[in-house]
């Protein structure tokens, strides 16, 4: 009988599908993978079991008796144990604090008992003893540690559970070599427990090295569930990414003529910074370079420091040939770059503003303008909203009164009435309209033609193999392949997103 | 792109009704209610004589709104609790610069400029370099200020308005007019039209609704927001000189009356504190109809403690009417 089985489980946020139909069944004793592309259901998967969302459709069993788990709380009454992908730690409490937070040793029903505390978080602590690293001790605060050992903290947190079940989410990402094989180990130990393990990881290595069974899920539903000893990697990447996933993307949609040869527009050499290290490419005149890869392995974080949003903390940068320096977004924008993020309630909109507003800093900036007169501007804003096909009722309107995909339309028509010389794309289509990303695309292949270099990260495949002439992929903050060509298909790029770091 | 025409009936209703939820309009309209209603309590209270009294004090308090209004519509909590001891100084080294002779009044405006705008700038550089909440920095600065007061003054009242700045606050100028209302009329124009037709008042905007994503445009947040505390401590320095003129000497904390009250007149107007939203002209009015709110509990002699409940009920009250009026068009 299985330990937690989950089937038929579905969610929809909104329109969205989340989940159409997810099936897992964890046995005790086994460490099962969750594998599974950029959106396609297996975080959701894993929320339903740890009880942070309520399937709509769907039976949840633990030990073949259904239940309903209807919070976090819940799923640790009734076993489930999770590690925390996004670090959730309390930055100013010390790491015994942390350990067991969820469930502190109480004294007289009121005060922590400090000694019995200290006693349950040294167990936890002494399993990594020797490869936790300096400063790493029940009483060190939390803020004070690297990242490396913060996770340590929060795979603590997770065991000091003693869950039956518990759920992984990349508990790896920031482990060192020795950590990692630690960690295996006790994994190990807790199989022979008859605990059952849910492990997610986006490293095949560690995935073949620690796993037993592992299910696909693709598009949201359970495709299939396999043992690990009687497959390979290549059909594992084969089951995830789905029909056809060895045509090349030409197939599907031809990307823009590539760029003539020439000398590079943008040269990045061996950049590092806050999570990505040794970034180097060369993109050329009228080129769409993608990134690629699953989310968060460094794409964005090297388009914001090279629009001078984060720091650089070596390499080098040279635009037409000239040794460039970012030293904030408004050297930027001086220098020539162009930045578009995703989030664009965090870094595009001014809300509450008119959308001539809202179109028009960049103008500001470029021509040093110290008066906005409305006429002026309307000559100004009016073309380059055009060339989106953007809709609005008029320019004076807030441009909270537009959708989404219009608000997005308004933030890139900044960048085109002085056009820039390289445009980053950070995500730039997250949670708008197919007519908006539609627009969106041409207006990017435009643009290419006419000579912009782009650097283009999307979270959705087909946008990359569609658009790009050339995909990097992202692993662990580097750039671990390079896919020209007939070489740019689903399953290359998922197979460089599995490879191991 | 595709111009969408409005059309469909009940648009003129809508729009009416919206015009009459705008801060504004309600202010304005407060305002005209409050001195109907003082004339009944103390007849006289709505004469020409009395409204341009209420009208110069109003002028006062608003040139000090300008700056608040300034530093508030910046946003990231931006607040200027500072200003009342601006006002005190600028009209100590006012009145001691000038010292009763009109020659001394340009170097005196220009002194207390400098003053007003070195104290704004320390705000700023404290707000921005040092990350101190301009809560907390402006109130720190305040009680500098009064302690550089003590030290200046020695307790002793010095220096004298000139004669021209006095007949300037206090006779009429033009078309019957003090040169005060006329000054707040011109700063109200040059008000609007900065934070509508400059770079300059789009950018405060811009970091008032959405820092980050005027940081990512491009726009020197840093500069602005020690922008706006320098033009905050520059405006109290006027009101200060004003308020010299005024009352003809300067006394003890002279300016410290003006710190709540500024900050009331722009929350009356229908700025939002929390930044990016708002502006002067609807301030103006919110000076007014404070000025106004003040004369009458001052005229039917009302208890100190009422007086307060009066102005807390009515900034409430003010509140929920523009509340209802976002809510509206959103």
């Amino acid at each position: 009988m299985a330990k937690l089985s989950l089937s038929g489980v579905s969610k929809a946020y909104g329109a969205t599908l989340a989940l159409r139909r997810g099936d897992l069944d964890i046995e005790a004793g086994e460490v099962h993978v969750l594998l599974g592309s950029n959106g396609s259901g297996k975080s959701t998967l894993c929320k339903i079991v740890a009880g942070s969302v309520r399937p709509d459709k769907g039976e949840v069993l633990i030990d073949g008796r259904p239940v309903t788990i209807s919070g976090p709380q819940a799923a640790r009454a009734l076993g489930i144990g999770i590690f925390y992908q996004e670090l959730s730690l309390s930055e100013h409490r010390s790491v015994a604090e942390n350990i067991c937070l969820a469930d502190l040793p109480g004294k007289s029903g009121i005060f922590v008992d400090r000694a019995a505390l200290e006693a349950r978080a040294s167990r936890y602590i002494a399993l990594f003893a020797g490869v936790a690293g300096e400063g790493f001790s029940a009483e060190a605060l939390v803020g004070n540690l690297r990242a490396d050992q913060r996770q340590l903290v929060e795979i603590m947190k997770a065991l000091s559970s003693e869950a039956p079940v518990i759920i992984f989410d990349e508990p790896t990402s920031a482990l060192d070599r020795a950590q990692v094989d630690r960690f295996f180990e006790i994994l190990r130990q807790l199989k022979t427990e008859g605990r059952g393990i849910i492990f997610i990881s986006h490293r095949m290595d560690e995935i073949t090295a620690i796993g037993d069974r592992a299910t696909v899920i693709r598009d949201g539903e359970t495709i299939r569930t396999l043992k690990l000893s009687e497959t390979d990697p290549a059909e594992m990447i084969r089951l995830m990414v789905g029909e056809n996933s060895d045509l090349p993307s030409a197939e599907h949609e031809l990307p823009a003529a590539g760029p003539s040869a020439g000398a590079p527009l943008l040269s990045v050499r061996n950049l590092s910074g806050k999570g990505f290290r040794d970034v180097s490419f060369d993109v050329l005149p009228g080129e769409i370079l993608g990134f690629g890869g699953l989310h968060g392995q460094g794409q964005s974080a090297v388009l914001r420091a090279l629009f001078g949003a984060s720091s650089i903390s070596g390499g080098s940068l040279e635009l037409s040939g000239r040794s460039l320096a970012v030293a904030n977004p408004r050297s930027a924008i001086r220098s020539g770059l162009a930045y578009v993020s995703g989030d664009r309630g965090r870094d595009g909109v001014i809300q509450g503003r008119p959308i001539v507003e809202n179109a028009a800093p960049i103008h500001y900036l470029k021509e040093r303008l110290l008066l906005a007169r409305p006429s002026a501007l309307r000559d100004k804003v009016l073309p380059a909203l055009g060339a989106l096909h953007t809709k609005f009722a008029s320019l004076a309107h807030p441009i909270g009164s537009l959708s989404g995909g219009n608000q997005q339309k308004i933030v890139i028509a900044r960048w085109l009435i002085e056009r820039p010389e390289v445009l980053l794309l950070d995500d730039p289509t997250k949670g708008i309209d197919l007519a908006a990303k539609a627009d969106l695309f041409n207006l990017i292949r435009q643009l290419a033609a006419e000579g912009m270099a782009i650097l283009l990260y999307s979270s959705e495949d087909a946008e990359l193999l569609g658009n790009a002439n050339r995909i990097l992929v992202f692993n662990g903050g580097a750039v671990t392949r390079e896919l020209t060509g007939a070489d740019r298909t689903r399953y290359n790029l998922y197979q460089a997103a599995y490879e191991a770091a | 792109m595709t111009m969408v025409n409005e059309t469909g009936a009940g648009k003129t209703g809508a729009a009416i009704s919206e015009f009459l939820k705008r801060p504004l309009v309600i202010a304005l309209v407060l305002i005209v209610v409050l001195l109907f209603a003082g004339n009944a309590l103390s007849p006289g209270f709505a004469s020409g004589q009395q409204i341009l009294r209420l009208l110069i004090v109003a002028a006062l308090l608003g040139i000090v709104a300008a700056g608040q209004n300034v530093v508030i519509l910046g946003g990231r909590e931006g607040i200027d609790l500072s200003v009342g001891g601006v006002v005190s100084l600028s009209a100590i080294v006012g009145g001691n610069v000038m010292n009763g002779a009109d020659i001394g009044i340009v170097p005196a405006v220009l002194a207390c400029l400098a003053v007003g705008g070195f104290f704004g700038l320390l705000n700023g550089l404290g707000v921005t370099l040092l990350r101190i909440p301009p809560l907390v920095m402006t109130l720190g600065m305040l009680g500098v200020l009064q302690g550089l007061l003590i030290v200046v003054r020695q307790g002793i009242p010095s220096g004298q308005a000139a004669p021209g700045l006095s007949s300037f606050v206090t006779q009429p100028f033009l078309f019957g007019l003090p040169g005060i209302i006329w000054l707040w009329v011109l700063i109200g124009v040059l008000m609007a039209l900065m934070l509508t037709r400059t770079v300059f008042g789009h950018r405060i905007y811009a970091i008032g609704s959405n820092e980050h994503a005027a940081y990512m445009a491009g726009v020197p947040v840093k500069l602005m927001r020690v922008s706006v505390f320098v033009i905050s401590g520059m405006f109290a320095a006027v009101a200060g000189l004003c308020l010299l003129g005024y009352s003809g000497s300067s006394f003890a904390n002279v300016g410290e009356q003006y710190m709540l009250p500024s900050i009331i007149a722009v929350v009356f107007g229908g700025t939002s504190l929390a930044g990016g939203k708002g502006g002067y002209t609807g301030t103006m009015a919110g000076a007014v109809l404070l000025v106004i709110l003040q004369s009458i509990l001052t005229t039917v002699n009302i208890a100190d403690s009422g007086r307060q409940m009066v102005f807390g009920a009515t900034l409430l009250l003010l509140m929920l009417l523009y509340g209802r009026g976002r809510a509206m068009r959103a």
